[in-house]
């Protein structure tokens, strides 16, 4: 037993000779000049890494660099003065710990950048198939003009489309505002760098809803009143959020020249408005007439206003005249109209889309209030009864002067 | 008689009062040592230059004494006292050398005449320069003298 841990051990002590001996055999300058290279290796890896991963197999290498060299950090010091090993193993970790920060960050953004992609994709896709729906329908009702059925039936649908485009237009503004406006300036600053790599911003995409909008209304068959509303609301929409995130969009994502792409998407906002004003104006007064309401000729919002106060002060003026049964009933339809249709359909679109606002609505409602108390015919009934109360006076009196006279006589 | 004794006196003072006020000071101790060896490559004219330590010479006066015209790198390290050590790949002899004014005077040769130094590198060690042979694996510890201890695998 003892004669075979001996053996041991001296097998053990003649590897520890060699293996140290080994080591003895070695060049100072090489062991210098291999950690020169290997230290170089490291940085330019360092340099060139670009995802997490690598980076990590990275640290672990410059671990093992540390570790290995660590034991011969004097030949290291004195190759390397004024520097030293323990500064290149800390140039090391700095350059280590930026390079994971700045590739953290490319990460992010490029993560970023990949959603917007898929998000603007997203959004494109779904509305160029909404907006093939839309011509597709536009097609054929001017296809079925001899079938008056499926032309309303075609109709209604088509303006159930425009309702829905509408809602998901609106769906992707509100996604805009909560994501840009609330965006700090470095953040933007992130995007705006990796902006230049998407196929079709945000800006882009606004610009070409806006044009499919006027595109939309410069061929607006089959569209009534309410949907002319409803897209002057829509329109009151988008500029307000515009307004609101404009100026981020345009500064992330036309950073060259922002203005220009504001003053663009402003110029198409204005046109779109122009398109609808066009038939919106002529709609709303088709939609009065068609409810017996003739309102004078109006082309704006004020115009408008003005029409409906001609025409209540009218009519005002009217019953105040004659007091007819007529007037009442067409106080009632214009109440009727103006109340179930204007202000319970259309109101808050009015309101959203800048025709009428609250206090002109209200302003309208007071005249209407006066209007009928004036219309409200007034009743012949208390007069008949006072006549009949007179002439029963009158008996009564007729009655006593005569029964005192014919007892006078008698006496 | 007196008078050639007292002129001797007087110079022999003159004499000593010269050098006792010349120059004397002695700094001792000084570690002229390089940590690590230089690799110097050989320009067109066999000069080798050494900018970290500050030393330039040719080594053609080497090559010679080796019997060879040229070589690819000349290894060099001076040790504590100031010796240069100078070889190279392929060489039989190691060459220590004491510096002069503006001049390298061989102090001694090391001869490794039956194993001609395949891949020799210095190292700096204490007390003494190692001298690897990366061929072979052997090591031999020198100083201006020569080999102090051999080492052999």
């Amino acid at each position: 037993m003892n004669t075979f841990i001996k053996q041991i051990s001296l097998f053990l002590v003649l590897t520890l000779c060699t293996g140290i001996s080994a080591i003895a055999q070695q060049s100072d300058y090489q062991i210098q000049q291999d950690f020169n290279t290997e230290y170089k290796e490291l940085l330019e890896r360092i340099e060139q890494a670009g995802t997490t991963e690598a980076l990590s197999e990275i640290e672990e290498a410059i671990n093992n660099f540390e570790t290995e060299y660590e034991e011969h950090s004097d030949i290291i010091d004195a190759s390397l003065h004024p520097e030293t090993f323990e500064n290149a193993i800390s140039t090391l970790r700095d350059n280590h710990a930026q390079a994971v920060e700045s590739t953290s960050t490319i990460e992010d953004l490029n993560d970023q950048v990949s959603s917007l992609e898929d998000e603007i994709d997203g959004f494109k896709s779904q509305l160029d198939q909404m907006d093939q729906e839309t011509a597709d329908l536009q097609q054929q009702i001017q296809e079925s003009t001899e079938n008056e059925a499926r032309q309303a039936a075609l109709i209604r649908q088509y303006r159930e489309n425009i309702e829905e485009r509408n809602l998901f237009v609106s769906n992707f503004l509100g996604d805009l505002l909560s994501k840009y406006q609330s965006m700090d300036r470095a953040q933007r600053q992130e995007i705006s760098e990796a902006a230049g790599r998407l196929e079709e911003n945000p800006v882009d995409v606004i610009q070409n809803v806006i044009n499919e909008y006027i595109a939309m209304m410069e061929n607006a068959e089959g569209l009534q009143a309410p949907d002319f509303v409803s897209m002057k609301a829509q329109h009151g929409y988008f500029v307000e959020v515009w307004n609101q995130v404009g100026e981020q969009l345009t500064a992330i994502f036309s950073p060259d020249n922002p203005e220009q792409a504001r003053a663009n998407v402003n110029q198409l906002l204005s046109n779109w408005s122009d398109s609808i004003n066009t038939n919106l104006w002529n709609s709303l007064h088709t939609a009065f007439s068609e409810n017996d309401i003739q309102l004078n000729e109006f082309s704006s919002s004020e115009e408008l206003n003005t029409a409906l106060h001609t025409y209540l002060d009218n009519a005002y003026e009217a019953s105040v005249e004659a007091n007819s049964e007529e007037d009442y009933n067409i106080y009632q339809n214009f109440n009727s109209f103006w109340n179930n249709t204007v202000k319970s359909e259309w109101g808050e679109m009015f309101v959203e889309g800048d025709i009428l606002t609250q206090a002109q609505i209200a302003a309208v409602d007071t005249k209407l209030d006066n209007w009928r108390d004036e219309a409200a015919p007034t009743s012949n009934l208390i007069f008949i009864l006072l006549i009949v109360s007179i002439a029963v006076i009158i008996g009564l009196v007729v009655l006593l002067l005569t029964r005192k006279s014919d007892s006078g006589s008698k006496a | 008689m007196t008078r050639l004794t007292l002129q001797v006196i007087i110079l022999c003072v003159f004499m000593i009062g010269s050098v006792s006020c010349g120059p004397s000071l002695v700094i001792q101790n000084v570690d002229y040592s390089q940590p690590l060896e230089s690799v110097l490559t050989p320009d067109s004219e066999n000069m080798v230059h050494d900018q970290r330590y500050a030393i330039k010479f040719s080594v053609s006066p080497i090559l010679e004494a080796e019997g060879s015209s040229s070589v690819n790198e000349v290894h060099l390290i001076r040790n504590n006292d100031g010796y240069y050590f100078v070889t190279a790949n392929g060489f039989q002899n190691v060459y220590v050398f004491a510096p002069g004014e503006g001049e390298l005077k061989l102090e001694n040769t090391i001869e490794f005449v039956e194993n001609a130094l395949g891949e020799p590198a210095f190292n700096k060690r204490e007390g003494y320069i190692e001298l690897v042979d990366l061929s072979n694996n052997e090591s031999y510890r020198l100083d201006h003298e020569g080999i102090l201890e051999e080492e052999t695998e």
